[in-house]
């Protein structure tokens, strides 16, 4: 499914929209350059799971933040890994999974390692604050009715 | 009374012993920034093996410095948060293994509150009331201090700390981690005014927000076409976007650190956290203060970055009050400076 973003607001209600179909056990990969808003999305996305949007911040510099909850909320940066960090010694295997609900930023960064059956979200800057958002999945139906 | 203070909190492996909450008797803080330079930041992972590694060596180097050993102590102040949990749990369990084993009190401190507190260990310090700007890497925030252990938030940043900014912009322009030094070297021979960079000033509230700016750099570098080899070093945009960078980041903490100043009526001031140690943030904060007669305080280099006698020095008015952690005491990555005692632990041995 496709969707227009005109502003920073727009991206996190759309990430919101999505936040609410999540359930135990979902990963969402996401896809976008630096600035597309990425993290904005997370904002919408963890306030749908019940997160304060203030709470959700860039996670470039720690690579992982969890957020206790039941289940817990795992917000995944993998920005600095494209220098040659090795995936396993980021500690992702431990956050993401069954027992979890995890977003990851820069997913690029792991292709071909996650795991295939999770959510893809492509967020492409066309210029002048419009985005284009793009939301793929194993189940793409689910995604039709935000 | 000497406290030996720990701060395993991000990627320095820091011991220090502090006598009555003002000396410094030691202060040993082990970089392990040649280990995580070529990843272009920290890697979690990698960082608290080497702090197990560091920390018996650390800790032994500081008590030696000092002169003291370990039943010369009246308690071990560690820092439980927040920071990179691995890190974290490094100090944390080593600090309650030597408690344990010599009956002394364990104290948990906050890292904000180390970096708010750090000041104290200058001879020049302000009185409470006065307002607090943290920056670093992982933190920029804004707090009023009404007194030891009371602190009420006023702001902190929505998207990216500044020292964040200056990292991804640094790797923006093909240069090295960390940015800050880096950029702050190379703004001082660049035009501030080259490039208007935006500067997100959010009136309506005390919060930061440094996302929109990076984004602005990226734009700037891709209508320039700057974005696929390095600028030769030296050349005068490189200069001139590095010193207009850095003037849109400086003016944004000073600015609204002088409305905080009026809103709150608070004359004084104090600046810390890595950040802190960037010279142009110095100079225009100090040179703001000596305008509008604010005192402003801001402790030498090795005092801002991340160090632990920071933690002994705020670990000393929690002895005071005999606030005490328990040996269950965990470290929490995400710890606001207001945040209650329940996550201090609570089985006092005492």
């Amino acid at each position: 499914m496709k969707a227009i973003s005109n502003s920073a607001e727009a991206t996190e209600e759309i990430g919101f929209k999505i936040g609410r179909k999540l359930k135990t056990g979902n990963i969402v990969r996401l896809y976008g350059d630096l600035g597309a808003g990425k993290t904005t999305m997370v904002k919408g996305i963890a306030r749908a799971l019940g997160i304060d949007r203030k709470d959700i911040t860039s996670a470039s510099f720690t690579i992982i933040t969890e957020y206790p909850g039941n289940p817990p909320f795992f917000h995944i940066d993998l920005y600095r890994t494209s220098g040659g960090v090795d995936l396993d010694s980021t500690g992702i295997w431990d956050c993401i999974g069954a027992q979890s609900i995890s977003v990851i930023e820069w997913a690029d960064h792991a292709e071909g390692e996650l795991p295939e059956d999770s959510l893809k979200v492509t967020i492409s800057d066309l210029g002048n604050d419009v985005r284009d958002i793009t939301i793929e999945g194993k189940n793409e139906k689910d995604w039709d009715h935000l | 009374m000497l406290i030996l203070g720990i701060d395993t909190s991000c990627d320095d492996t820091s011991a220090s012993v502090v006598e009555d909450g003002r000396k410094i008797l030691s202060n040993i803080v082990s970089s392990q920034s040649d280990i995580h330079t070529k990843y272009g930041g920290i890697v979690p992972e990698l960082a608290s093996r080497r702090h197990i590694e560091m920390i018996i060596p650390v800790v032994d180097e500081a008590l030696q410095q000092a002169g003291i050993s370990f039943s010369d102590l009246s308690a071990i102040a560690v820092c439980n948060g927040p920071g990179l949990i691995g890190s974290l749990l490094t100090g944390c369990s080593f600090a309650k293994a030597v408690c344990y084993s010599r009956h002394i009190p364990l104290i948990a401190v906050n890292h904000l509150e180390g970096h708010l507190l750090s000041v104290f260990l200058e001879s020049s310090c302000p009185e409470f009331p006065f307002l607090s700007l943290i920056v670093s890497g992982g933190h920029t925030s804004l707090h009023v201090a009404e007194d030891f252990g009371r602190y009420v938030e006023l702001g902190k940043t929505r998207d990216d700390a500044a020292g964040e900014a200056y990292d991804k912009v640094s790797k923006l322009l093909g240069l090295g981690y960390p940015g800050g030094p880096i950029i702050d070297r190379l703004a001082e021979k660049g035009d501030p005014k080259a490039i208007d960079f935006p500067r997100a000033y959010l009136p309506d509230s005390f919060d930061f927000s440094f996302s929109g700016l990076k984004t602005a750099v990226l734009q700037f570098l891709r209508k320039e076409n700057l974005l696929e080899g390095p600028l030769p070093p030296n050349s005068k945009l490189l200069l001139d976007i590095a010193a207009s960078f850095q003037a849109a980041v400086t003016d944004v903490l000073v600015r609204k650190t002088e409305w905080a100043v009026k809103k709150k009526w608070i004359r004084r001031i104090t600046l810390s956290g890595g950040v802190a140690a960037n010279s142009s943030l110095r100079k225009k904060m100090l040179a703001m203060g000596k305008e509008k007669e604010i005192g402003v305080f801001v402790p030498s280099v090795s005092l801002c970055t991340d160090n632990a006698a920071m933690i002994a020095a705020a670990g000393h008015h929690h002895f005071l009050k005999k606030d005490f952690a328990g040996l269950d005491l965990n470290p929490t990555a995400y710890l606001s400076l207001t945040a209650g005692k329940k996550e201090r632990g609570n089985k006092s041995i005492l």
